[in-house]
């Protein structure tokens, strides 16, 4: 994914680039051609220069990368030597990391090059905006001062042509008056008189114009009168012609007009006789200031003549004089006569256009720049320059031509003026050119032509750009250095800030590149140490196969009765061994099957206290042998019903308690549980007074946890179920009370030879407390030993009801004495009875029993003393005060006896029995027995009556025993009082026998209805015990069918009776260990008849012949087989009836799901019908020998409905009854996921083909048993 | 012939057949099954065995005969020859249908026709060393020794 990006996202930018050229271009192209270049210069930096800085820095990135790689290189190598199969593995994050180097360096190079961009268009956008319009508006007011500094010199020339013109004019009318009043004067002085009118007059207007270079009056006689002002000397001339020669040409005067060419040119040729004086005038009064000289005519100023207005209008021209070094412009006007018809004189005024020149120097002075004026030939007439305007040549000065100038910008001016227009100005034809280069700076350049009637004049000014512009340009040139310096850094700056923040990006995404590697890497650790714990529990599931066969093999072989006895020895040994390794598969299959998350805890109702007191009894018969108590204390709180996987809550304590067993030599194991609702802290102290010193640590741990009950309160019907186990073994040191709980951990390396173990257990137990919610840790405590402690999460079913001892105890003023020499469960059992306010007495020895029985009997005054000293304590007075209160009855007294306490060593014990049978009208009397009890003691209690128990003594069996204690007093009251003429005493008190199942099946919820119905059956059956017992299984065949409807109402009203049935029947077992029986289940198709016969027609069969106690373990069930194979059916049918179980096989699943239903309506018949039911096909009759079906093996692939669907046929049809029938599944399949499928339908357990005949049996026991 | 001989043979045979693999103790077991109540479960059994075996290696040879093979059902026939031969012990005809199981799974007709033939082989193999073992039992009964199987 990332490599396409990468390489799409730089091929965008590579369109990118051509496409901000294209824009560049464009926009050259849109602006001025002046301004392109400077576009392109703005651009360029943008262009170029990231570019070669990206560049620059790919090249890093690409070093950088490739030196990253080689870094990266040989960690990885080390890996590949580690030897994993990760060598494909570890090129490709690096690769990775390559291509997210890739595209970071090119998201880098993109954001860059946008800014760039961005940067560089807001540059010239600045720039263009800011100089522009300032240029422009600049320049239109460069061109109107360009004008206004033109129009004034021509404006001036204007009035200097103006006011000549006028001085002319008035010149010629003050002639023409003056000449016509001597116009008859012909006489000399006259005409001296006229003359000297005409200088005074002609003075007078000279005086009056300062500007005026000279007045000249030509007359027509030849006589010439001028003033002449000398600039340079400032000097005034008076110059005139002598008069001998104007006599000579006054009269030619009067001549005709045919004579004037005469005088065309007096002053060049006419004249040359002619001899001129010059008189020098003081310039204010025009006195004469001195002698008039003569003066050479080539000194002469510019006289104008008759010639110059040929035609009698006035005429104008520049003229030169050798006197002034500019230009004259010279006008001449003629004199008329007073009749109009002839020229008298010619008037001619010259003014110097010096002062135009000096305007024009004022001007540039002030504005800077060039400006001339031409005449439309191009002669210089004022330039603005110190610069001559006229020439000196062989005829005296000349005018020049502007392109002849000299100074420099004026001719250079001119010359491209001439170039570009020509020589001619066209009128109106301006010129307005702005940006001429001359010589080296550039030139705004505007001309006008300027038309005057005969002398048409050109202006042209020459202003260098540099004077209107130069601010302008230098202010827009210094603005684009500074927007292109600002962007520059700015772009830096930008640049840098990407590099930075893609460099904090790229490192990221380094990270992240490591991360997801290693994420890889750990998704594949743990993947492999998945497929570990898939190998393990495939591995233990295989091996279990074999295992089991082995075990098989070695039952097969202990049977056999040609080993001799050390080989039954070895065999034995063997056997336990394979027992051993089974058992540890079983823990591995169990851990890794938690730890590949396959474990799912299934969520049923169970009894919780029933549980754990079948494993304190499984345990106890297991330490029987040596010096350890196992003592169950349950606090009365307990919910007697939870929600939870009872398999796995019974594994926890039965790998606790084990654990604890292993490492516990004498002493007790105590297992403590107490309920505790979060909301109630109080709990804690109903704690049994043992456990105080753990009540702190207990109410710290609380608290530790009080967030997380808080959290379990919310659903209100969880629970937190504590529970500890205390034992007196070897402790743990405290620095391994964490690790203990590690797979393979034990607590001291050394105990590992000595007691053996793979330290799997606790392991195990942790994570299944921690499936459930809850925690386990070892807590300190003061003696030797350890103290687990865990609690459970666990939810009650949301009707549970509390209430544990229904029956109130005190108020039937109950009174124990417990006689046991098991010291923590005495103290214990005494604890709890105090709380249920029953009156205790405490014996641990004979002699204290004996001593405390006759107390308690001379106390109430009703037994006799029988010659045994009483040894009264101090604090048994205090009894007898309670006693005599009480008002005590014989009856209320209950001795619980340890059948430990009798010595068995020897015969003496029978006359304690003896002694104690004295006592046996005033109390009652309950035996805990030990599992091996001999016979002869069993017997012997029997026959006397008494009630009898196996040990350990747990609560529930007290209760048992209370409870039949009341029961039997309640009825005996009801004998007593209303009908005394009933069976005897001693009868009554036999019913006892029938042992705690029957009291379990009294306190069931229809106690009353068994009370009454089912009195006749146990009185049937205490005659049993009464009398020979052959007799009774013919003769009393009825009691006995009688009882067995009972029974069977029972059953389906309370399935709870299969349970003690198996209890009973698993002690009939054993107290018939020695006994067998080879009876013919065959014969009576009755299981409970069944039972009844072969317990006691054993007796009989004693002599038969081999037969073991487990291969009849089956006895009394009956299974139904669903199995589609023939042989496989027949095989398993044998199988189960060598086990002593009644089977019906059926071929598939349907009808496996038919007899089941069938089963169950004929259950309702048989309970309202004749037990005898009989049917005509052979399926009913198999139907009608088994009652109800305790289990089915279902096989899973069937035809028609295999065992998945026959199961949930089987639970759906079952949901409504609220029975379960436990269904185990039968599979060719060894996979663990078929085991999950098939528990996933419902099924209970699971067994793998072929059948291994033991692992069936066990299963099919713990599934019965637990059941029930 | 003695009828000691004759139990001396029978056992060697049968200790031959577990050695060269045919059975294994699952046939053990079978016989162990057997008691004065079922004395003749195991010729019973194996009877049944031949006659489902039989019965499945029909089913199973039209099954692979067909244009398009239904591999469900091949493989539930073979399941079940499976479970049945390994019930009796027969040991190499599980094997074999544990091979054929597994070309099943990869749907290969070929190979599926191969094991057929395979399983069909090492099916008469056994059969007859079955038979035979029978018929020595019968002629032990015959001459009035004990049931071997029975010991």
């Amino acid at each position: 994914m990332l490599p396409t990006s990468s390489s799409s996202s730089s091929s965008s930018v590579l369109l990118q680039v051509p496409a901000l050229q294209l824009k560049v271009s464009e926009k050259s192209m849109a602006e001025n051609t002046e301004r392109a270049p400077s576009v392109s210069f703005g651009v360029s930096p943008t262009q170029n220069r990231p570019t070669g800085f990206c560049l620059r820095r790919f090249c890093n990135q690409l070093c950088g990368c490739l030196s990253k790689e080689s870094k990266n290189l040989p960690p990885c190598r080390k890996h590949i030597q580690k030897g994993e199969v990760q060598e494909d593995e570890f090129p490709y994050p690096s690769a990775q990391c390559l291509s997210s180097y890739y595209s970071v360096f090119v998201a880098r190079l993109a954001i860059m090059v946008m800014l760039a961009i961005l940067i560089g268009m807001l540059t010239i956008l600045t720039w263009h905006f800011t100089t522009v319009y300032t240029t422009k508006s600049i320049n239109s007011l460069a061109y109107d001062l360009r004008f206004e500094l033109l129009q004034r010199p021509i404006l001036r020339m204007w009035n200097i042509l103006n006011s000549t013109a006028e001085i002319t004019n008035a010149q010629v009318k003050l002639s023409e008056y003056v000449i016509r009043r001597y116009d008859k004067t012909v006489t000399q002085p006259q005409q001296i008189e006229m003359y000297e009118v005409m200088r005074n007059v002609t003075w007078a207007l000279f005086a009056s114009r300062k500007a005026l270079n000279a007045i000249t009056i030509s007359y027509r006689n030849g006589f010439v009168q001028a003033f002449h002002r000398d600039h340079r000397s400032n000097n005034t001339f008076y110059i005139y012609s002598d008069l001998v020669n104007a006599s000579i040409t006054g009269t030619h005067m009067l001549n005709d007009l045919s004579t004037d060419h005469g005088w065309n040119d007096p002053s060049a040729n006419g004249n040359i006789s002619a001899i001129w004086y010059r008189e020098p005038l003081d310039p204010v009064t025009g006195e004469s200031t001195g002698r008039p000289r003569t003066i050479p005519p080539d000194d002469l100023i510019n006289i104008a003549g008759l010639s110059e207005v040929p035609d009698g209008v006035a005429s104008w021209h520049v003229a030169v004089s050798k006197f002034i070094d500019s230009p004259l412009l010279s006008a001449a006007l003629p004199v008329w006569d007073s009749s109009n018809k002839s020229i008298v004189a010619v008037v001619g005024v010259t003014t110097a256009l010096y002062s135009v020149g000096q305007l024009m120097r004022e001007l540039v002075e002030f504005h800077s720049g060039y400006m001339y004026l031409t005449s439309q030939e191009g002669y210089l007439l004022a330039t603005s320059t110190n610069a001559p305007l006229l020439r000196n040549s062989t005829t005296g000065p000349e005018l020049m031509m502007a392109v002849d100038s000299e100074d420099h910008v004026i001719r250079l001016g001119a010359e491209w003026l001439q170039s570009t227009y020509g020589n001619k100005f066209y009128p109106n034809q301006e010129v307005h050119v702005e940006n001429v280069k001359l010589g080296h700076q550039k030139y705004y350049i505007d001309s006008f032509f300027l038309k005057l009637k005969r002398l048409p004049m050109v202006g042209v000014i020459i202003i260098p750009r540099r004077y209107i512009m130069g601010k302008v340009d230098e202010r827009a040139f210094k603005t684009l250095v500074t927007l292109i310096s600002a962007s520059v850094c700015i772009l830096v700056v930008g640049c840098l800030c990407i590099l930075i923040l893609t460099n904090g990006v790229s490192k990221e995404m380094k990270l992240r590149a490591e991360l997801i590697s290693h994420l890889d890497a750990r998704r594949r650790a743990e993947a492999s140490s998945n497929y570990k714990s898939q190998f393990l529990a495939n591995m233990s599931h295989e091996l279990r196969t074999p295992m089991a066969a082995v075990i098989g093999l070695l039952d097969i072989l202990i049977c056999d009765d040609c080993l001799t006895n050390e080989q039954y020895t070895t065999v034995t040994q063997i056997r336990k061994c394979s027992n051993a390794l089974l058992g540890l598969l079983n823990n591995i299959l169990d851990l890794s099957k938690v730890e590949s998350g396959k474990l799912v805890l299934e969520e049923a109702e169970f009894d919780l206290g029933r549980e754990l007191e079948g494993l304190v009894d499984m345990f106890s018969v297991q330490r029987i042998n040596h010096n350890v108590e196992t003592v169950l204390d349950l606090s009365d709180d307990m919910p007697k019903v939870v929600q939870g996987d009872s398999a796995r809550v019974v594994q926890i304590f039965t790998n606790l308690i084990s654990n604890s067993i292993k490492f516990t030599s004498s002493g007790h194991i105590i297992l403590r549980g107490w309920c505790e609702r979060p909301n109630t802290f109080s709990d804690t102290m109903k704690l049994p007074l043992d456990q105080k010193e753990s009540s702190s640590a207990l109410k710290t741990k609380l608290k530790q946890h009080g967030n997380h009950e808080m959290r379990t309160s919310k659903k209100d019907n969880r629970i937190v179920l504590w529970f500890e186990v205390d034992d007196t073994g070897c402790g743990i040191d405290p620095s391994k009370w964490e690790s203990v709980f590690e797979s393979f951990e034990q607590a001291d390396p050394s105990t590992t030879r000595t007691y053996g173990g793979t330290g799997l257990g606790l392991c195990i137990v942790r994570t299944l407390v921690n499936k459930m919610g809850g925690e386990i840790k070892v807590v300190k405590k003061n003696n030797p030993g350890t103290l687990m402690q865990l609690y459970l999460v666990l939810s009650t079913p949301v009707d549970g009801t509390r209430q544990q001892c229904s029956i109130d105890f005190s108020r039937h003023g109950l009174m124990v004495l417990l006689a046991l020499n098991a010291n923590m469960g005495r103290v214990i059992m005494s604890q709890w009875l105090r709380k249920n306010r029953v009156h205790t007495w405490e014996a641990s020895e004979w002699n204290e029993l004996t001593q405390i029985i006759r107390e308690v009997f001379q106390a109430s005054s009703t037994t006799p003393r029988n010659g045994f000293m009483t040894q009264c304590s101090t604090s048994e007075t205090l009894r007898y005060e309670e006693l005599k209160t009480h008002h005590v009855r014989s009856s209320s007294i209950i001795i619980v006896v340890d059948v430990g306490l009798l010595d068995l060593s020897t015969d003496i014990w029978k006359e304690q029995i003896k002694f104690l049978d004295k006592y046996h009208g005033k109390a009652k009397f309950a035996w805990v027995l030990n599992h091996d009890t001999s016979n002869a003691v069993k017997m012997e209690l029997q026959r006397k009556g008494h009630l009898m128990m196996v040990k350990p003594l747990y609560k529930a069996k007290m209760v048992h025993i209370l409870e039949a204690v009341i029961k039997e007093r309640a009825f005996e009251l009801q004998q007593e009082s209303p009908n005394a003429s009933r069976a005897p005493q001693g009868d009554l008190h036999e019913c006892l026998e029938i042992d705690p199942i029957h009291f379990d099946v009294a306190s069931s919820d229809d106690s009353d209805t068994f009370e009454t119905g089912s009195f006749n059956s146990r009185r049937g059956v205490l005659q049993i015990g009464e009398t020979s017992r052959e007799e009774i299984i013919t003769q009393d065949h009825k009691n006995l069918n009688n009882r067995l409807s009972e029974f069977s109402q029972n059953y389906s009203k309370n399935k709870n009776i299969e349970n003690p049935r198996q209890i009973w029947q698993t002690s009939c077992d054993i107290e018939d260990s020695t006994c067998t029986s080879t009876y013919n289940r065959k014969a009576s198709g009755l299981p409970e008849l069944e039972v009844e016969n072969s317990r006691w027609s054993g007796q009989n069969h004693r002599d038969s012949t081999k037969a073991i106690d487990g291969q009849k373990s089956l006895k009394g069930l009956c299974i139904l087989l669903a199995e589609d194979t023939p042989v496989l059916q027949r095989v398993a049918t044998i199988m189960l009836q060598k086990m002593g179980a009644s089977v019906v096989a059926v071929g598939d699943g349907q009808q496996a799901v038919d007899a089941l239903k069938c089963k169950l309506d004929a259950e309702k018949y048989r309970s309202s019908e004749s037990p005898f039911w009989d049917g005509n096909t052979r399926f009913q009759t198999l139907l009608q020998e088994c009652p109800l079906f305790d289990l089915i093996l279902m096989d899973c692939q069937m035809p028609k409905m295999d065992g998945y669907e026959a199961t949930k046929a089987i639970r759906n049809y079952e949901a409504g009854t609220g029975s379960h029938i436990p269904i185990v599944a039968l599979t060719a399949h060894a996979m663990s996921s078929d085991e999950a499928k098939c528990l996933e339908v419902g099924m209970d357990a699971y067994l793998t083909k072929p059948i291994d005949c033991k692992l069936m049996i066990s299963t099919i026991l713990s599934l019965t048993k637990r059941m029930a | 012939m003695d009828v000691d001989q004759m139990q001396r043979r029978f056992a060697d045979y049968t200790a031959s057949l577990f050695r060269e693999g045919f059975l294994d103790d699952q046939f053990t077991q079978l016989q162990q099954l057997q008691d004065e109540s079922n004395p003749d479960f195991v010729v019973e059994v194996v009877s049944l065995f031949f006659e489902d075996s039989e019965r499945l290696l029909n089913d199973l040879g039209k099954a692979l005969d067909q244009q398009i093979v239904d591999f469900k059902k091949v493989d539930a026939h073979v399941h079940q020859l499976k479970g049945s031969s390994s019930s009796i012990g027969a040991q190499r005809v599980k094997n074999a249908c544990i091979a054929f199981r597994n070309f099943c799974e990869m749907q290969n007709t070929e190979g599926c026709l191969r094991c057929l033939q395979q399983v069909k082989q090492e099916y008469f193999l056994v059969k007859n060393k079955l038979e035979s073992l029978f018929r020595l039992e019968q002629q032990i009964l015959a001459a009035g020794g004990s049931n071997p199987m029975m010991e």
